[in-house]
């Protein structure tokens, strides 16, 4: 028998998990793969570049520190990491000094000066990117689409808005054939349009988010209770369930949910201390996006957050097995309770509080609408709409509009309209003419003239025509009419009565004889019986080319008025030329008139 | 069922020496047998350089207050009382017995009644101390009458590689039945369970079809480390422990699956203790598999009956988690080595202690709710107030921080250091 001889002593104990920092870091590298690939897929070549750099000037940087602090080097590829994220958080076409600073930054300033790995007090590259944002703010926030066909090598700047920047104008309204609110979704979670190189493809983010999780390396708590935190903030901030997805999809905030706030160094040890921290993430993104000067918030949350984390690492700690407090009972776990309670709550606060702001994206009957581009319902059940639209000035100039109006729950009153969109001369809309208004108030405002410096009357003509869209789309598809039947006229094909309020679906035909050709027009036509006026139009069938009915022309009119106007009253303005289309329904609002007076005199 | 937070998953690397039936090691030419073998005060030889031993003979009688008798292994002549190398590192007094190759034996005189003060005496002349690792004398542990109401056995086996209660329960069914039934008289619980990690199934079952009233069979999660006493008594009982108190503040004893059987052989087989089963395992053993050894047993005796192969890394007496790593051959077994494993280079990787990232591992891995990562560097500042702060007194040394920790830095030693200052500072 040979004798042992070569054998070691050594602590206990013996076997270990066989994870190393390497490995961790590889992983990280790895799970960064998807967001790297669909970022240089969709902003071309040049954000590889920033990558490079930025990677480049974090390991040169590290290594630099080291040889001046006469300190071995260090491979264990954590520098890599911090460039990686660094360098997929910047603009895609940022300038080519930017990953630089921000590499040496990262490294020297918020890592190595502090201790090196493990020791920095905050994220390196959510900080590097926050000095990067202070320090060039320009270029920092110059995006540019998403574009695969395009030229791969150009460093061209087309800038386009992000969602955070621009709301829904910055998607395409339409992605893989699907359209409105679940196009803009599905766009943003491919990620095809303007963002950072590494945040915008929002399933390649998943994809990395994932494997971290599968192995093992980061905390799935961190970015899920952030997530939820988030999507519960979004709808108490906003008031409505739609922006949800929205919101946890734009930005950096799920790039920085995966890979920036589970950062090791900076994020607390405790796993209960990890759900506080990532409420407290959320909340704080979402108050910066909602109320802040900046439009995102991620960065700012990570950073603010990470300071705190000491001071929950060191007050907050687990309670030991068999603790006892002072009384010699066993100590309770506050904070495990509450942290769990928080979490059920903030969940049953989104499964309670998104069904009550649900989006109505498609409206509930249909209709078709020149100002409203989307409705959605306030918890107290108001009605908020967004309008959008143009106000003709001059030739070649119609100012773009686009207002947020709020009515009230039972589609009498405005509440509230905010401006989005308009002219940035002066020519504002004057707010009081409709606030807090009545649509019989409106319905009897036709002077909308304001005095002479300002002069937004054509500004104010058109908000009242969006307004009034407003309280058509409630009539149309909101308040409750009964069907009744009616067979008068064969250009009534449907008729309701809600009290003295009779709606009638009315077919016509505008004739353009000039063009040998036969517009088909269907309108959904409000009159009141009571007092013979016009109450509100739906247009369910009409040109598609802008040669549509001029509703305010009609709206609020008594059956006199409207067979008294002669064809100048009727004429349309010449952008929307509608004059044939006005025409016909002249005639189509008498036959509701008189359909109207039938039924209500039969009874 | 009630499950302890944190913990490790180990490789378990049982299916080494799990189906080898317990063999027996030949008697080795000569014992080193070390008087201190438990907890307490070392025993008091009361034989001389020269008497001539028979297997069974007592050599050593328990000092005052907490301490255990010693008997002799084998047949042979007393050398004398040498100083001898333990496992530990230090210098103890070894009583050293050289065989003269005869199986003669004596054994204790049979029990007149099975009282429990009968059987408590019984435990305490045999010398049986806790077989599972820790030794505590096991009459003074079980006499807390009127104190507890539930014993439980512990069976876990949560280190890796060892099998020897496993084998012990597959093979001594009915001897470890009657020895548990023996102890609930001993300590007056109403009831006994027995702890089991799921891993170990054919012991579950063959157990369960066994036990008969007052005794059950509960089923454990495979985890490291189930088989702690605290975190053993939660899953079987759902009852903790108190910080600083002893399993009976919560109205349970627990006894190792060895001690039982110990308890039974001296109690009803007149043998007292001086024999143990060891697991001898690993990547360079040649021939692993589970064997009685007599206690004092020098450590290349066992290498070389079962083939402790040259390209060993590591010698382990106990388990790799919490065992100790054996410096010299020389050292011996006792009645608590329950393992010896020769591990290979891929078994037991070195550690190079780098600098932490942070991870938390070690906070989700503690079993105690510990913060290793904020004791380490308390310790390493030598701030031992913020060290107890972070409980480095309750520290069971059970290996898990240090076992999770990618940086590979010693958290386990860090925090033990700690907890050694904290109590003798009296922090």
């Amino acid at each position: 028998m040979a004798e042992i001889a070569n054998f070691k002593v050594s602590a206990a104990p013996h076997q270990d998990s066989g994870a190393s920092t390497r490995r961790i870091m590889l992983d990280v590298l790895i799970a960064l793969l998807p967001c790297l690939v669909c970022g240089v897929l969709f902003f071309g070549l040049y954000s590889l570049l920033l990558v490079v750099l930025s990677c480049a000037a974090c390991f040169a940087s590290e290594q630099i520190f080291n040889l001046i602090r006469k300190k071995p080097l260090t491979f264990d590829l954590s520098a890599l990491v911090t460039g990686v994220i660094l360098g997929l958080n910047l603009p895609p076409r940022a300038p080519w000094y930017l990953p630089l600073i921000g590499g040496v930054f990262a490294i020297v300033i918020v890592k190595m000066l502090f201790g090196g790995l493990g020791k920095n007090f905050a994220n390196p590259a959510a900080t590097a990117r926050v000095f990067l944002l202070l320090a060039y703010s320009t270029a920092m926030t110059q995006y540019i689409g998403a574009d695969i066909s395009g030229n791969m090598l150009s460093a061209d700047l087309v800038t386009a808005p992000t969602y955070l920047g621009g709301g829904t104008a910055a998607l395409s309204g339409s992605f893989l054939g699907v359209e409105g609110y679940w196009g803009n979704v599905l766009q943003m979670l491919f990620g095809y349009m303007g963002g950072s190189i590494g945040e915008t493809c929002k399933l390649a983010v998943l994809a990395g988010g994932a494997y971290l999780i599968f192995r093992r390396v980061i905390d799935w708590r961190i970015p899920a209770v952030y997530l939820l935190t988030a999507a519960v903030m979004v709808l108490a901030c906003y008031q409505s369930a739609s922006e949800i997805l929205l919101q946890l999809l734009s930005g950096g905030l799920l790039f920085g949910a995966v890979f920036m706030a589970t950062d090791y160094a900076t994020s607390p040890k405790w796993t209960y201390n990890r759900i506080l921290y990532a409420v407290g993430l959320g909340v704080i993104t979402v108050l910066i996006r909602r109320f802040g000067s900046y439009p995102e918030g991620t960065s700012l949350a990570i950073l603010i957050m990470n300071l705190l984390v000491p001071v929950m690492d060191h007050y907050i700690l687990p309670v030991r097995f068999g603790q006892l407090t002072k009384r010699g009972r066993p100590k309770p776990a506050v904070m495990v309770w509450c942290m769990r309670g928080l979490c059920i709550a903030m969940a049953a606060a989104l499964l309670v509080g998104v069904p009550l702001v649900q989006y109505t994206e498609a409206p509930v009957r249909g209709g078709t609408y020149s100002y409203v581009s989307a409705v959605s319902r306030n918890l107290d059940g108001s009605y908020k709409f967004t309008v959008k639209g143009g106000a003709y000035i001059m030739d070649g100039y119609t100012q773009q509009l686009e207002f947020v109006v709020t009515l009230d729950g039972a589609g009498e009153s405005v509440e509230d309209v905010e401006p989005v969109t308009q002219s940035t001369m002066g020519y504002t809309a004057e707010l009081s003419f409709f606030e807090g208004q009545s649509y019989e108030d409106i319905l009897a405002r036709t002077d909308l003239g304001t005095d002479a410096e300002t002069s937004a009357t054509k500004t104010n003509t058109a908000l009242r025509a969006m307004v009034l869209e407003c309280f058509c789309w409630y009539d149309y598809n909101v308040a409750g009419y009964e069907e009744i039947s009616y067979a008068g006229s064969e250009n009534i094909v449907r008729a309701e009565r809600r009290g003295d309020l009779y709606r009638f679906t009315v077919n016509g035909i505008a004739d353009l004889v000039e063009y040998d050709y036969k517009q088909q027009l269907s309108y959904a036509v409000t009159v009141d019986a009571g007092t013979n006026t016009l109450l509100y139009i739906t247009t369910l069938t009409e040109s598609t080319f802008g040669y549509t009915l001029d509703k305010p022309v009609f709206l609020g009119k008594t059956e006199g008025e409207i067979a008294a106007m002669t064809e100048g009253d009727i004429q349309a303005d010449i952008t929307t030329g509608a004059t044939v289309t006005n025409l016909s329904f002249q005639g189509l609002a008498q036959t509701c008139f008189d359909a109207a007076r039938r039924l209500q005199g039969g009874e | 069922m009630a499950i302890f937070r944190g913990g490790v998953h180990p490789d378990g690397c049982k299916q080494l020496t799990r189906g080898a039936p317990i063999g027996r090691l030949p008697a080795p030419p000569a014992v080193w047998l070390p008087l201190s073998q438990h907890i307490g005060a070392p025993a008091l030889p009361v034989v001389a350089a020269g008497d001539r031993v028979l297997r069974g003979r007592l050599v050593a009688k328990k000092a005052e207050g907490l301490s255990a008798n010693v008997y002799a292994p084998i047949a042979g002549t007393v050398k004398g009382v040498v100083r001898h190398i333990t496992a530990g590192g230090k210098k103890q007094d070894h009583i050293l017995i050289e065989g003269d190759g005869s199986d003669e034996s004596v054994s204790l005189a049979p029990l007149a009644s099975f009282t429990p003060e009968a059987v408590l005496a019984r435990i305490e002349e045999a010398g049986i101390v806790g077989m599972g690792g820790a030794g505590f004398p096991t009459a003074a542990k079980l006499n807390v009458r009127g104190r507890v109401d539930t014993l439980v056995v512990n069976a876990a086996e949560c280190e890796p590689y060892i099998t020897c209660d496993e084998r012990i329960m597959l093979e001594y069914t009915g001897e470890l039945l009657q020895g548990i039934r023996l102890c609930m008289l001993a300590c007056g619980a109403e009831r006994a369970v027995i702890g089991i990690e799921k891993n170990k199934p054919e012991a579950i079952a063959h157990l369960a079809r066994q036990c008969g009233e007052g005794i059950s069979v509960k089923p454990l999660r495979t985890r490291y480390p189930q088989g702690a006493e605290k975190q053993l008594i939660y899953g079987c009982c759902g009852r903790t422990v108190p910080e600083g108190g002893l399993p009976a503040d919560a109205g349970v004893v627990v006894v190792n699956v060895h001690t039982a059987l110990a308890v039974q052989r001296a109690a009803v087989q007149n043998i007292p203790c001086y024999e143990r089963v060891m697991t001898v395992s690993g990547g360079a053993c040649a021939r692993p598999g589970n064997f009685w050894v007599p206690n004092g047993t020098p450590l290349h005796a066992v290498a070389d009956f079962c083939g402790g192969r040259e390209d060993c890394a590591r010698i382990v007496s106990g388990g790799p988690m919490m065992g100790e790593a054996v410096f010299s051959l020389k050292v011996c077994t006792s009645k608590t080595m329950s393992s010896l494993l020769f591990l290979e280079e891929g078994e037991c990787r070195p550690r190079t202690a780098s600098a932490c990232i942070g991870c938390g591992r070690c906070v989700q891995a503690c079993p105690m709710g510990l913060m290793p990562v904020f004791i380490d560097a308390a310790v390493l500042a030598k701030d031992y107030a913020a060290a107890k702060r972070f409980g480095a007194a309750q520290c069971i040394a059970c290996g898990c921080c240090s076992y999770v920790c990618p940086a590979e830095r010693y958290l386990t030693q860090s925090v033990r250091l700690g907890r050694k200052i904290v109590k003798e500072r009296k922090l």
